[in-house]
């Protein structure tokens, strides 16, 4: 062989070395590497390299919980230690989050040295990611949080989970939870793949009596009373609502449903599912009229559409408002966080302020009144891969039943994680909740209908025309009744494509 | 010395590293994505998966047919970024080269053309969220200046909300093409320039028969870059108005990116979108080329 030959497979052999080299990396990034790689030849090129970042950066974030968790353990457990992968999904700015962070895991971990949790933690859109480029690669965690349907349509349709209802059923837990927590129906898939920690209002009205006492008003009781205050408010350097609407999914999850379950009635879901009503009925276009004419009515300003999701709490809290509109889990940003001692909104000023619905609608064609919207909470599953009474199945399961105990759930009550828990039983009294808790905990007192949530009952392709046409309506480049078309005519191709 | 034999297959290895690369993060991935677009998969596990199959192209009439016309109107919005971009930036990051190089204002050159190029080396994510902090809210900077001199002002959304992104495009990637222009302007030998203006050439007539000729392959390279780098346009325009409000700002890139990963995944729309993302792409860079070759003929 040639002297010229040999240095060109030598630095070939050095150039290839160096790739794989570059392709490899530490063990903790192993499994991110592998879920990247997938993610890239699964979606489009921009979308897979979006997932190929969040999956390797949270590879990052899963060394230090693991190695903290490693160290704790017992160095000689009695039994075989089972090693578990959690995706765990957690806001860190949330109050509490870093309490319980410690609490929760790091109580689980002592009371279970046989157990070597490997957590992964994420929030909004990354974990979403990384759970779609998990489920792609085929390399799900062995447990991981979940919603009942919307964004973690995946999971449930794909039969992802693992059905749960025969290991509640074993252990007897169900008269241990609320009844629609345990129902089949009520999560995408028709079986019970997750078993969750709550029930949520997606919509709740909180009213701030220093604004309106300050321009000599008292809370609204109907929708007249609502618009009458609006010139007040403002003549006094308020606005009457805030909303942050700059996603499309708030003003349907935490507005629209309420409405549409006010002007369509109880169950209008199922007849839009059965073929029996459609969007274009007066009673839908109606529910669309009301949301446009609350911009006309400058109830809600335009400019709502353009506040971010997470600019509407401090807006509100520093009173720039008088009444502000999201869902019951956002209670929890108001109140102290046990880490800082802060609050948005301190306890002695709490009694000021007032969570209840959404006035009454004193309008035509309304069916209901003093209604909500609700759907299943977040709560956990398992990997439908993990063998039956294979010992990895009852560790995770030992998780999933801590995940959504008493225990856990009575904390997250306490530090505002969770308004309304799926646990029967809690002792609201000896938790010493702040005032806005206690409002929390009697919430449903103030509605006595509940009614579905258009993105828990519809599919994607049906429900996002929807959202965006709900911002369209402000900006009043749509009339409701061309969004109600372009919901009927989505609904339609979805529905023939099924 | 050496035989062709072996300089080939010297050639061949050292280029190995970088076909395998391409192969693996470039041709793979964009062959696999147009396999995608013509099947079923809809999440969950791909390989091994007993429920993927060939559906044709239902996926990508279903993205032209959709009754709420996401593809044309992202589309439209793209073509109006690849206007700015070609027919904005491009000319007007030309005219300030020429005015910088052609030393047609006498102070501050070095000052202007920092100015001009600082947009483009700050990320766009901190373009996007600056210009949403600062002017796309109630509670903007703009906004509060504007109350001092109405307190009434109300924030309004524009029944064209794309507009404000086409002037940041404008405003952030200009400078980027000056610069460019100014390397090649630099290189044209002075003693042409002397040349002409001893036969008596006017400016205008330095621009037109000296420049711009000398120049046709450096605004066809600069147009290639537009036009690709519109197509591919996300990270900015997702910090600054995530496609809202009402999908009237949303890119193919972000309706694909939707697509995929927003609510219920469809990994074969995602992938029609993208497929045809690299389509109009290819034709309008072909089509920009012919421009050029026609514009360098005509000049020879």
């Amino acid at each position: 062989m040639s002297k010229a030959r040999i240095f060109a497979l030598v630095i070939a052999a050095v150039m290839v070395f160096g790739l794989l080299s570059a392709c490899g990396g530490n063990t903790g990034g192993t499994t991110s590497t592998t879920a990247a790689t997938t993610a890239a030849t699964t979606a489009a090129t921009t979308a897979a390299t979006t997932a190929a970042t969040t999956a390797a950066t949270t590879a990052a974030t899963t060394a230090a919980p693991t190695t903290e968790a490693a160290t704790e353990a017992p160095t000689e457990p009695a039994e075989e230690v089972v090693e578990l992968r959690v995706l765990n999904y957690i806001d860190l700015s949330a109050p509490g989050a870093m309490e319980t962070l410690d609490v929760v895991w790091k109580a689980f971990d002592e009371a279970h040295p046989n157990i070597k949790v490997t957590r992964e933690d994420e929030y909004n859109e990354p974990f979403h990611n990384s759970v779609e480029a998990y489920a792609a690669a085929g390399t799900l965690p062995d447990v991981l949080f979940a919603w009942p349907s919307g964004r973690s349509t995946t999971l449930h349709t794909q039969k992802l989970l693992k059905d749960l209802s025969p290991l509640v059923e074993r252990d007897g837990l169900a008269a241990n939870y609320i009844p629609q927590a345990t129902m089949p129906e009520n999560q995408a898939g028709g079986y019970m793949a997750m078993l969750p920690q709550g029930n949520t209002a997606t919509h709740m009205f909180i009213a701030n009596l220093e604004v309106l006492e300050d321009a000599g008003l008292e809370p609204a009781t109907t929708y007249s009373e609502l618009v009458e205050q609006v010139p007040i408010l403002r003549e006094a350097g308020y606005e009457t609502v805030i909303m942050p609407n700059q996603d499309t999914w708030v003003m349907q999850s935490c507005l629209f449903s309420m409405v549409v379950g006010r002007f369509c009635g109880a169950g209008w879901e199922n007849r839009i599912l059965s073929g029996e009503a459609k969007f274009t009925d007066p009673d839908f276009v109606a529910a669309l009229d009301f949301i446009q004419q609350m911009y006309e009515d400058e109830v809600l300003l335009q400019s709502s559409i353009a506040l971010g999701y997470g600019d509407g709490p401090g807006q509100f809290a520093t009173n720039q408002g008088a009444y502000y509109i999201d869902g019951d889990w956002r209670v929890g940003m108001f109140i102290t966080d046990n880490t800082t001692g802060e609050a948005l909104i301190s306890p002695d000023r709490q009694d000021n302020f007032k969570i209840t619905v959404f006035p009454e609608i004193d309008l035509p064609g309304v069916k209901l009144n003093a209604s909500n919207s609700a759907v299943l909470g977040t709560g956990w599953g398992i990997n439908a891969e993990l063998e039956d009474g294979s010992a990895k199945l009852e560790a995770a399961w030992e998780l999933v039943k801590w995940l959504c105990g008493e225990e856990v759930q009575t904390h997250m009550v306490r530090n505002g994680g969770l308004p309304t828990p799926s646990w029967i039983g809690i002792d609201y009294a000896s938790l010493g909740l702040e005032p806005l808790q206690v409002q929390m905990a009697n919430f449903s007192n103030e509605y006595s209908t509940s009614t579905a949530v258009v993105d828990g009952v519809l599919q994607g392709p049906v429900y996002e025309p929807l959202n965006d046409g709900l911002q369209a309506l402000g900006m009043g480049v749509q009339t409701p009744e061309e969004v109600a078309q372009v919901t009927q005519d989505a609904f339609e191709a979805w529905d023939a494509a099924q | 010395m050496t035989t062709n034999g072996q300089k080939r297959f010297s050639y061949a290895v050292l280029v190995l590293p970088a076909v395998l690369i391409y192969l693996t993060v470039v041709a793979f991935p964009t062959i696999f994505s147009i396999i995608l677009s013509l099947t079923n998969y809809n999440g969950g596990r791909i390989f091994g998966n007993p429920d993927i199959g060939f559906v044709g192209i239902s996926s990508y009439i279903w993205m032209l047919t959709e009754p709420a016309g996401n593809f044309y109107r992202a589309l439209g919005n793209n073509m109006l970024i690849v206007g700015v971009s070609v027919f904005g930036q491009i000319p007007l990051g030309f005219i300030l080269a020429y005015i910088l190089t052609r030393k047609l204002i006498k102070r501050g050159r070095s000052f202007f053309q920092t100015m001009i190029f600082l947009p483009y080396v700050i990320s766009p994510v901190i373009i996007g969220v600056l210009f949403n902090v600062f002017i796309l809210s109630q509670h903007s900077v703009y906004m509060e200046i504007v109350k001092i001199f109405n307190p009434d002002a109300v924030f309004t959304i524009s029944k064209t909300p794309i507009a404000p992104v086409l002037v940041v495009v404008l405003w952030m990637f200009t400078g980027f093409y000056m610069i460019v222009f100014m390397a090649h302007m630099q290189r044209i030998d002075p003693s042409i320039d002397e040349a002409a203006r001893i036969d008596g050439a006017k400016e205008s007539q330095v621009l037109r028969y000296i420049i711009l000729p000398s120049m046709t392959s450096e605004i066809v390279t600069c147009a290639i870059l537009a036009i690709s780098g519109s197509l591919r346009t996300f990270d900015l325009i997702y910090a600054m108005t995530a496609g809202g409000p009402a999908g009237q700002t949303r890119v193919l890139s972000i309706f694909m990116y939707n697509a995929a990963f927003g609510g219920a995944p469809n990994y074969p729309l995602a992938n029609a979108i993208s497929t045809v993302m690299v389509l109009i792409s290819v034709v309008l860079i072909i089509v920009t080329r012919q421009v050029g070759k026609l514009f360098k003929e005509k000049d020879a």
